[in-house]
């Protein structure tokens, strides 16, 4: 990853205005983001929050009402940007009637390469998305981890330098949302520079560099997961085989700040501390299962920021 | 002036303005090509596997042949018949299946949302609005093609069953019947256009009635000009002739009439209906490409 910005959003607004409601519904309000070469950056926030609002600004399906977007510097209306970037959609929409070799030839055509490069590439991109044995298959006749691969492949067909993903795993059960995320685990590897939008936080958990927390329409707070989550605020000591009075000669060691079902809490200053407690819990013939620094889940991170800028606005 | 030098001197504008200007435009149109053609390709590809079109011909198909077996006319006024009811059926047929086509055509693409994938590639909205269009002139084309094929088969059985019957006045009248039938083509082409122009704008359902509409009023243009000459009302009169004028005129290419009463056909007047309707195309497809410009998908 380096300093060069590869997405750039400035002061984006956007409202929904009808007949109806001419004053209008504000779905993005005031953002601003940037994107790095080589990082994998998340935009997640609850339904309606403008995620999927602001990637269609980004691609130019629809227009901002104020501010910019640049991508590499550019306009999306240049035509050359969108030689560089790919683009998943939410819930994959392609043509159904046609199978995956047949729709990745005909999204490579767009791009201008000729019939022995598109062979080539189909064969590619089918076999890094798993749909080689699968290939005739007519898409509506595949299932939705098919249909999320294909749509993926049809993504990639350019080789994108920048990859906008829409909640690529919506919908999939388990094993396909873990077959997706190892996906882009490996587009991550192979150096693309990947917006995520999503609201499955595990996943964004595990991919990501940094994260923006969109709410209302705007980022509430933004970052890498370390800094979002903050340090470790406690050490924890996991144990078993410590009884009650056991647990008391514990918690009155110096840094525990409490023992409960056999879970032992220190404050995070405490490593000085930790070896005298854990020899207590020996001599106590209790066992010691596990010790670690937990720190706030992107999931406690997200609860916190929505409730913040709730009470900021109240 | 005569119409023909005015027509002259505004050919020769626009060539002029076409050849000055080329630096503008030649590039856009040397990319839009290899776009508007896999657009069009995959919408003709995407109709043949939906199966309702082969459907829908079959059905005239059926209807043309049924045609033959009205033999208690004359051979005379079979043949007359035969030409008229055929080039009807492949007039409204086409019609129906040009409106029921375009108005779904780029609709169908923004509600199942495929066309996400495609805006966010290197291809202009107006290259799409084109591939569309294209598309759905050569799925017509193909339509158009086989019923005036079945009907033209009609019609060569039909000559060599009554032509060694006494005084047999069958006459098929093949190149009235194929130049009917093409000026016909023509005729949904503009239509078509004209669809593709409303759907950029407006729901389907308004796109389909509108069309019916517009086929309607496009058919009695000649009627419209003259209630507009007659009109009581100042409005009724603006009214009448706004439609005369935004309305494209399809009963020029309407030779149903000449070709089955044997009447003399003018290929001139068919060359002037095609030149007024290709620019009108042109027209109306700049439109719906602006439109569709500024259109939130």
């Amino acid at each position: 990853m380096n300093d060069e910005i590869v997405l750039q959003v400035e002061g984006l607004t956007k409202i929904y205005r009808s007949l109806f409601t001419p004053v209008g519904v504000k779905a993005v309000d005031n953002l601003n983001l940037s994107v790095r070469r080589g990082e994998t950056y998340s935009i997640v926030g609850p339904n309606g929050s403008g995620k999927t609002t602001t990637l269609k600004i980004i691609l130019g399906l629809i227009f901002p009402t104020a501010g910019s977007t640049t991508i590499f510097g550019s306009s999306i209306a240049d035509l050359s940007v969108r030689d560089r970037i790919g683009f998943l959609p939410e819930d994959a929409y392609l043509y159904d009637v046609f199978n995956g070799e047949e729709l990745l030839d005909f999204y490579a055509g767009l791009f201008g390469y000729p019939r022995s490069r598109r062979r080539q590439l189909v064969d590619e991109l089918l076999t890094l998305v798993g749909m080689q044995a699968n290939r005739k298959v007519p898409f509506r006749e595949c299932s939705k981890g098919m249909r999320q691969r294909l749509a993926l492949a049809q993504a990639l067909v350019n080789d994108p330098e920048l990859l906008i993903l829409d909640e690529p795993t919506s919908g999939l059960d388990p094993a396909g949302r873990h077959q997706m995320t190892r996906l882009i685990l490996e587009l991550k590897k192979r150096g693309k520079t990947i917006l995520l939008c999503s609201h499955f936080l595990a996943e964004v958990e595990e991919v990501c560099d940094r994260v923006g927390i969109m709410y209302r329409g705007g980022v509430v707070a933004e970052g890498s997961l370390s800094e979002l989550a903050g340090e470790p605020t406690e050490i924890i000591v996991t144990t078993s085989g410590v009884g009650e009075a056991q647990a008391a000669v514990i918690a009155a060691q110096p840094g525990v700040l409490s023992v409960s079902d056999g879970v032992v809490r220190m404050t995070k200053e405490s490593g000085d501390q930790l070896w005298p407690v854990l020899e207590t819990i020996h001599q106590a013939g209790g066992r010691v299962v596990e010790v670690s620094r937990p720190r706030p889940s992107l999931q406690d991170v997200f609860v916190r920021a929505i409730r913040q800028d709730t009470v900021e606005e109240a | 002036m005569t119409p023909q030098l005015i027509s002259l001197i505004g050919a020769v504008v626009v060539v002029v303005t076409l050849a000055l200007t080329r630096r503008v435009w030649a590039p856009a149109i040397v990319h839009a090509i290899p776009s508007v053609w896999r657009i069009a390709k995959i919408t003709v590809a995407e109709a043949r596997r939906r199966r309702v079109l082969q459907a829908v011909v079959v059905l005239v198909v059926l209807i043309l042949f049924s045609m033959t077996f009205f033999s208690y006319l004359s051979p005379g006024e079979q043949s007359r018949m035969l030409i008229n009811g055929g080039l009807s059926a492949i007039t409204v047929f086409g019609i129906l299946l040009a409106i029921f086509l375009a108005a779904f055509l780029i609709p169908q693409e923004l509600e199942t949302r495929t066309v996400y994938a495609i805006l966010a590639k290197p291809v202009k909205r107006f290259e799409f609005v084109l591939g569309k269009y294209v598309g759905a002139l050569i799925i017509l084309a193909i339509i158009v093609a086989v019923m005036t094929a079945v009907l033209v088969l009609v019609l060569v059985l039909q000559d060599a069953m009554v032509k060694d019957l006494p005084d047999s006045t069958f006459n098929p009248n093949l190149e009235g019947v194929l130049f009917a039938a093409l000026m016909n083509y023509f005729a949904i082409a503009v239509l078509t256009g004209l669809i593709m122009l409303i759907s950029t704008v407006s729901s389907t359902t308004m796109t389909v009635i509108s069309s019916f509409i517009i086929w309607a009023v496009g058919s009695l243009q000649s009627t419209i000009h003259d209630l507009a000459e007659h009109a009581d009302t100042a409005a009724t009169k603006l009214l009448l002739q706004v439609l005369y004028v935004v309305v494209p005129k399809l009963e020029n290419f309407d030779f149903r009439n000449e070709v089955s009463n044997y009447l003399h056909v003018s290929y001139m007047s068919g060359w002037d209906a095609l030149l007024q309707g290709l620019g009108y195309t042109i027209v109306v497809l700049i439109l719906a490409s602006i439109f569709f410009n500024d259109r939130q998908v």
